[in-house]
This record gives C-alpha cells, sequence and structure tokens, in this order.
C-alpha cells in the first residue's frame, strides 16, 4: 500500500495525488493497485464524513478526485478490469417526488466506490424500476425520497417489486431527508442510509466487499 | 424592495434584491460556522456567487394577497369571499388574526437548470453547491417578503405573526392546490406538481396573520418543534 496517495485522498489534496497517481503509473505500477489505494483514500473520507469532519461537499469533492484518477488509471487497465463492476444498483426519486440532489449525490458515490448505477431519475412509477430490475438484474434499488408523501410510494414500490416475484432476488435501501427506521417498517424496505456514505456502506456489505 | 405592483388584481414584488452572503450559503451546505470550511470549497461558492451576479440565474419574484378572517374553528379558516383554508394548525396558531396574508416566492428556474447542467456535465460538486446557493437565497428571500409584508401591514396598524407552511403537521400538503389559487401563481410561473410539489423547486408558500397584536416565534423555536432538529445538517442556530 502507498501511504501517500492514501493520505492526500484522504485529506482532499487534489494536486499532489493525481501527481503520485501520474507518477506511479510511470513508473509502472500494476493500476489495479493504484485504483485500491484511491478506494482505500475514499474509505477514509466516509469515515471522517461519518464522525463530522467533513461535510457533503468534502464528500462529493473526493468523489471528484476519485473520478479524475479513474480516468487517468483507465487507459492502463484491461477491457475486462475496466469494466469490472462491484455491483448494479437501480436507483431512483420515487413517484410523486422530485427532489434530485440527496439522490444524485448518493449515486455518485455509489458510482466512484465502483457500482454500476442505472438512475432512474425523479418521479419514477413502481413498474419502471420493476423494469429495470428484470433488465438489469440488480442486486439493490434503492428508493429516495425527501419528503413524506414519499413513504408511501416507497412502499407501493417495493410492494409491486414483490407482486413481480423480485423481492428475493433484491435488497431495498431507502434514503431521504426524512427517512428513519420506522419509515424503514413502514415501507418494507431491508434498510434505510441516513446519508450518501450509508448507502455506500449498505451497498458494500449486501455485495459482500469489505 | 420597492412597492408591488398588481398583476391580475392581485399584487406581485419583482424588485427584490438577494445579497447572498457566504455565511448562509455555507449553512446551506450543513456546514455551521464552527466548522472548518476547506479554502477550495470557499473559492468554488465565491466564483459561484459571481457567476449568479453576472447573469439572470436568480429571478426572484412574489406573489401575495390579503384575506379578511370571517370566522374559524379547530380545523378551518373561512375567509371573505367563501374562501376556506384547511388544517388545524392554522386556527391553533392565529387565533388572534384579523387577516391571512398568502405569499409565493420563487427565484425562478434558471438556478436549477443550471444545477441539472452541471449535474449533465458531470460536475457534481458545482451542482451541490449551486443548489445549496439556490436554498440560501429562497431562505434569504422570504425574510425580505415577511419585513416588506410587516411594513405594508404596519401602516394599517398591524402586526404580522411569523409564517406557516403547508406540509407542516396540522397543514396538510394537499392544501397547496388552495394556496396557488389565492395568489397569482401564473402571473410569477409557479405552478403544481400532480402530488401536490412546487415547481420550480426552489418556491416557498406560506400563511401568516395578521392583526393589532401578532406572535412571532424564533428560528431556535421553529428547529425545536422540528422532528429532524436531532438530525439535520441545516439548522440555522446551534442549538436548534
Amino acid at each position: 500500500m502507498n501511504k501517500d496517495l492514501v493520505s492526500m485522498i484522504a485529506d482532499l489534496n487534489e494536486q499532489e495525488a493525481l501527481k503520485i497517481v501520474k507518477d506511479r503509473l510511470n513508473a509502472g505500477e500494476d493500476p489495479l493497485r493504484i485504483m485500491e489505494d484511491a478506494r482505500k483514500g475514499l474509505e477514509i473520507v466516509g469515515e471522517r464524513f461519518a464522525s463530522n469532519e467533513y461535510f457533503i461537499p468534502d464528500l462529493v469533492y473526493s468523489g471528484e478526485i476519485m473520478k479524475l484518477i479513474t480516468e487517468l488509471v483507465k487507459p492502463k487497465l484491461t477491457r475486462e478490469e475496466e469494466t469490472r463492476k462491484s455491483g448494479k444498483i437501480v436507483f431512483g426519486t420515487v413517484k410523486g417526488d422530485i427532489h434530485d440532489i440527496g439522490k444524485n449525490i448518493v449515486a455518485f458515490m455509489l458510482d466512484v466506490n465502483g457500482f454500476e448505477v442505472i438512475d432512474l431519475g425523479v418521479d419514477v412509477p413502481e413498474q419502471k424500476f420493476v423494469e429495470k430490475i428484470k433488465e438489469s438484474g440488480a442486486s439493490i434499488v434503492g428508493l429516495s425520497g425527501f419528503l413524506t408523501l414519499a413513504f408511501d410510494s416507497m412502499k407501493q414500490t417495493i410492494k409491486a417489486i414483490e407482486d413481480a416475484g423480485l423481492r428475493d432476488r433484491v435488497k431495498v435501501m431507502i434514503g431521504g431527508g426524512q427517512i428513519s427506521e420506522e419509515i424503514r417498517k413502514y415501507t418494507g424496505a431491508d434498510a434505510y442510509g441516513r446519508d450518501a456514505m450509508a448507502g455506500v456502506t449498505l451497498a458494500k456489505k449486501w455485495t459482500g466487499i469489505n | 424592495m420597492t412597492e408591488s405592483e398588481r398583476g391580475c388584481n392581485m399584487p406581485i414584488i419583482r424588485d427584490i434584491s438577494l445579497n447572498l452572503n457566504i455565511r448562509d450559503v455555507l449553512r446551506r451546505q450543513g456546514l455551521g460556522e464552527v466548522v472548518k470550511v476547506r479554502p477550495e470549497i470557499k473559492v468554488l461558492i465565491q466564483e459561484l456567487l459571481t457567476d449568479i451576479k453576472n447573469s439572470c440565474m436568480l429571478e426572484p419574484v412574489a406573489a401575495y394577497e390579503y384575506y379578511t378572517v370571517r370566522s374559524m374553528n379547530d380545523s378551518q379558516i373561512l375567509l371573505k369571499g367563501n374562501k376556506v383554508i384547511h388544517g388545524p394548525l392554522l386556527p391553533a396558531t392565529f387565533p388572534e388574526a384579523k387577516e391571512l396574508v398568502v405569499a409565493l416566492c420563487t427565484i425562478g428556474p434558471g438556478l436549477e437548470e443550471q444545477v441539472t447542467d452541471y449535474t449533465n456535465r458531470n460536475e457534481p460538486l458545482r451542482a451541490v453547491l449551486l443548489d445549496g446557493i439556490g436554498s440560501a437565497a429562497v431562505d434569504k428571500m422570504v425574510i425580505d417578503v415577511l419585513k416588506y409584508l410587516a411594513r405594508e401591514s404596519s401602516s394599517r396598524g398591524y402586526e404580522i405573526s411569523s409564517p406557516v407552511n403547508p406540509g407542516m403537521h396540522g397543514f396538510p400538503l394537499t392544501e397547496q392546490w388552495n394556496l396557488l389559487k389565492l395568489v397569482n401563481s401564473d402571473e410569477i410561473g409557479v405552478k403544481l406538481t400532480s402530488s401536490g410539489l412546487m415547481v420550480p423547486r426552489k418556491s416557498v408558500s406560506m400563511i401568516a396573520g395578521i392583526g393589532p397584536e401578532m406572535k412571532r416565534w424564533t428560528q431556535a423555536e421553529i428547529c425545536a418543534r422540528c422532528k429532524l432538529s436531532k438530525t439535520c445538517h441545516y439548522k440555522v442556530t446551534e442549538q436548534g
């Protein structure tokens, strides 16, 4: 493990982190090892976010650094390595709700953490989720909603997934401003995420990473 | 803010200058005063604020109207002209009101379009920060509009209460349709989705009581009443 890259990402030092990546690539280092270190740095960012040392803009900034690093490393990866993802996630803001900034942050953080996110946008009808789960074979579904009106839509979406015979195939996480354990129980979701990193942690747990 | 014009016989305020300061914007990013903000983030916010000044991204406009209260019971307020506002929150909050003022504020669609543009261009940090600036702008606008309405009310010997909004406990979101009919929402370009959410999203609808002596409450009291007070990233007060 190269400590420097990990700590530069953890400290959100974009310029230094990119310089280290370029130097290591030029030295012929295995690109997968570089990506592994970058993810470790991102994990530390997540821990600092969880402990209130970092905030949402810092988290998103770390994701942008990760994106830039991925762009640098990508040409050195084999086709198989480049397309390898941790898992597929069907994601969207449920029917009736049009808030998207929270959803976009979670989707972005899932993406930079190696997941393939199929973002269905906002005000997504139940059947659209069902169709995309069938089509993509995703094992995780993320339902986002900011207002209380989203709770019923989340419950209906999970019911539609169940009615389609897909409930045993997918884990469902919900998230949004007012989501709590009580709401999770009401909707029938498997878990809820209080913030973007909680969503990433859940997805990693469900796909057996870490 | 100068005098309002009357659009379709209902007043509209267009001349609203929103001077946003970085502190308000940082709060909307969940960054309070005690937090050490990264210089890169501050620079980016400042850059976005400059972009806003040099563009038409913010088009603040408000529509409002006063209604005389005819009667009220535990669950609704009946207004002159046989208009009714439902929900127990209002009679409980403004029992002494002689009038209600219904107001609708928006910063327009420009900022949201730019946020979408940044998202599509894979610039999520700019998108997040600009979205927060939009929220801070609406917050500021609501304060300014309430001050304006307070001055108008004061000129008639009345006070204005603090406002309540649809979606609060005891004031159902379904009343949003009712509220938008009570002001000139078309004139300022605010519409509702089928589920009652306002578009542009950076809009606020509110009702305040008007009368000889009206209650006001502080932001700390509002935060204390909110069930998200323990976890809210955006609370205004340290103890809120």
